[in-house]
């Protein structure tokens, strides 16, 4: 990785600033975001200078890079969230704030000073707005953030800005990976690839597509791999920071779990580069995949069998044939995504997958490929052994459109054993009986 | 009392056998790759067993809540049949993979030239996948072939702090100690050790580096001896927390070292067995 992995200061908003620089080079993560707020280094102070140099040794004795951020809140009028801003009548109460946040910058070392538009319509003061701010000393970096809801809300109007103020050294471009899922027509690494050069901060959080709101990596849709290979592609080096602004009550906890993502992320943007050129590595990478983060090793393993451009038909069956229970599993989950590319190979896993006792291979035999590719008869006989062992049925993909009368007619019957012996009938088994009627 | 056992030969014990470890306290197992009783005969039996350390006893031991690692290795006795030899190229697949804690069981069974010969090639498989080693010391001729094991350690390049070396006794003990190589103790009804002779080599030389281990495997062996000598330790006056070093926090510091513990074994658990309306954990 060419870049620093950073939090941003916006989430934990109820820690002492000294406190959370702490917690978030304790956790791994070597930059932080900045944002300077009422009790986080308010620029309004009348130490301020003394604070800035207090935290710009603090930052040095951690070993942490930064940026820094104006998306207070409340720090400019008590009762407007974020006013005013650069598109705003008081459009000077901004350019202040950001002319003290450069000074702040130039202090702490940052590598820049990151702002967004505002909400609003007038496009030619924002213009006069940034060029106020351009023209100001000291001549710290700023980085412009296209921001869903505002006046540049897309890279392309960020972008365009940029060039009808005639493409100054100085104004850059913060990316926020999570808005590009929410507002951009394209994903977050092409994204990136388009900021290219002019990159001079990143944020990363997981977003919904259409929805603004910061979600840790997991709940969006994001791909966090093939960001954080795009920004290692355009060779990257500065900051990128995690920025769940909604997040501080659990604010230790969030970050870590973050970080432990971004590892994870990390190894498989680089383990998927290595298998493309290297195809060879795969067993090892297949093998280490558990290691590497066990909550997440069935995900791992599959992206690394997407991304594998060999012989995919001999290269599943050797993985499975020589797998441990867990890369067996992962194998049967890659005939969803990559199965119907050698479906006689993948029939053949899943009959065997479905002899086997282990009800973790069971269940994964019996997914969207099994679905489409597994003979009636092989089918049926991998529900009823889930009924045997206690699977729940809903790992039976397309378990309503394939049950068939023969089916029924199985359940039926075990469920007669079973109150035979007085032993109890699955709930799932019933509730198959039970639509069937 | 929690407990992992740092060798014994689950695929030899019964079901009823693991409801009684975990009723006792035993929540980690490392299974060592050795000989069955019945000698093999071709590298596919080798791997079938490999399979079953990596798959289903894992599997199994998941049910009962005990997180079960395995050894691998050509063990010394079938160092010497030229048919099984040919399973060392097989083993670099196995070293790779996550609960492979170590390369063992390796070592002398009689002294022969062949055994000699798969030992040094086994530790230079351990140092090229950076794990520790488990090494057997012989059944006859223990102290001569006892020494012998600490030489070849020496000369292979393996740190001593990687490597333990089992079923020691009374005259055995002092070399090994000395060595800077982890002690291991096989609590046997009969043979090896007991607890009591367990305890009084711990007051004599202490609990660093000593794993203590039920060995039980398909011969007259006790899957809770490692209960029963923490029953003894406490019964001499050691405390709870020294019965913890034991029986726990050694093995973990020990194994550990291959950086393939899987100790979170709730998560990948149970299957219910009765209705089979719960939830399949581990499943996503």
């Amino acid at each position: 990785m060419t870049f620093h992995l950073g939090y941003g200061t916006n989430g934990f908003a109820n820690h002492r600033l000294d406190d959370a620089l702490a917690v978030i080079a304790d956790l791994g993560y070597t930059a932080v975001a900045l944002t300077l707020d009422l009790h986080h280094l308010d620029p309004f102070a009348d130490d301020v200078a003394a604070q800035t140099k207090r935290v710009a040794a603090r930052l040095s004795e951690l070993g942490l890079r930064s940026v820094v951020e104006t998306g207070a809140r409340f720090l400019l009028d008590p009762y407007r969230k974020h006013h005013p801003t650069l598109v705003s009548e008081s459009q000077e109460v901004r350019v202040d704030f950001l002319v003290r946040s450069l000074k702040i910058a130039a202090d702490l070392g940052s590598d820049c000073v990151s702002f967004w538009s505002g909400i609003g319509t007038s496009w030619d003061r924002l213009k006069a707005g940034v060029s106020a701010v351009l023209d100001s000393e000291p001549p710290v970096p700023l980085g412009l953030e296209p921001e869903p809801g505002m006046l540049v809300e897309r890279l392309e109007d960020a972008l365009r800005l940029r060039s009808e103020l005639g493409e100054p050294e100085a104004l850059r471009i913060t990316l926020d990976v999570g808005h590009c899922v929410a507002v951009e027509p394209v994903d977050a690494a092409a994204c990136i690839r388009r900021a290219g050069d002019l990159l001079v901060n990143v944020q990363l959080d997981d977003m919904l597509p259409g929805v603004h709101e910061h979600l840790e990596f997991g709940e969006g849709h994001l791909d966090l791999p093939a960001t954080l290979s795009a920004l290692t592609d355009i060779g990257y080096t500065g900051v990128a920071a995690v920025e769940l602004p909604r997040h501080s009550h659990a604010a230790p906890d969030v970050a870590r779990r973050s970080f432990t993502a971004l590892r994870t992320a990390s190894w498989v943007a680089a383990a998927e580069r290595e298998v493309r050129a290297d195809p060879a590595s795969l067993e090892r990478l297949f093998a280490g995949a558990g290691r590497v983060d066990r909550a997440r090793e069935d995900d791992l393993r599959v992206r690394l069998l997407e991304a594998y451009p060999g012989d995919l038909a001999g290269t599943l069956t050797t993985l499975y044939r020589h797998g441990s229970s867990a890369e067996r599993r992962a194998v049967l989950r890659a005939l969803g995504p990559v199965g119907a590319r050698v479906p006689e190979v993948g029939v053949e896993l899943v009959k065997d997958a479905l002899r086997t006792n282990e009800t973790g291979l069971v269940a994964a035999a019996l997914g969207p490929f099994a679905r489409d590719h597994l003979d009636q008869h092989s089918w049926r006989h991998g529900v009823l052994k889930c009924l045997f062992m206690g699977v729940p049925l809903d790992v039976v993909a397309g378990l309503a459109a394939r049950t068939d009368e023969e089916l029924l007619r199985m359940v039926a019957a075990f469920a007669d054993e079973r109150e035979a012996a007085g032993r109890a009938v699955p709930d799932d088994a019933l509730a198959l009986l039970r639509k069937a009627v | 009392m929690r407990i992992f056992d740092p060798h014994i030969h689950m695929t030899s014990r019964t079901t009823d056998d693991y409801e009684a470890m975990h009723a006792a306290g035993v929540r980690a197992v490392v299974e060592p790759a050795f000989w069955l009783g019945q000698p093999r005969t071709s590298v596919g039996s080798f791997v079938d067993y490999f399979d079953s350390l990596v798959g289903w006893e894992r599997f199994r031991a998941a049910q009962y809540g005990i997180a079960h690692h395995c050894t691998i290795a050509l063990n010394p006795k079938e160092a010497n049949d030229p048919r099984c030899v040919e399973v060392l190229d097989v083993l670099p697949r196995y070293l790779v993979k996550d609960g492979v804690v170590a390369v063992g069981e390796v070592g002398y069974d009689s002294m022969t030239p062949e055994e000699d010969d798969v030992f040094a090639r086994q530790l230079e498989l351990a140092l090229l996948h950076e794990l520790p080693v488990l090494v057997h010391t012989p059944h006859r001729d223990k102290k001569a072939g006892t020494q012998r094991t600490l030489d070849v350690v020496r000369e292979s390049g393996v740190p001593v702090g990687m490597v333990v070396v089992d079923h020691l006794n009374e005259t055995t003990i002092k070399a090994v100690a000395d060595s800077g190589c982890w002690m291991g103790f096989s609590i046997y009804p009969d043979t090896k050790m007991d607890e009591d002779r367990m305890v009084a080599l711990l007051k004599e030389y202490g609990t660093d580096r000593v794993l203590v281990n039920s060995a039980a495997d398909w011969g007259r062996s006790d899957p809770l001896k490692t209960h029963k000598t923490g029953l003894a330790m406490l019964a001499a006056g050691f405390d709870e927390s020294d019965v913890d070093k034991v029986l726990w926090r050694n093995p973990v510091e020990f194994y550990g070292q291959s950086g393939r513990l899987l100790l979170d074994v709730e998560e990948v658990g149970a299957v219910h067995a009765g209705t089979g309306n719960s939830v399949l954990r581990g499943e996503r």
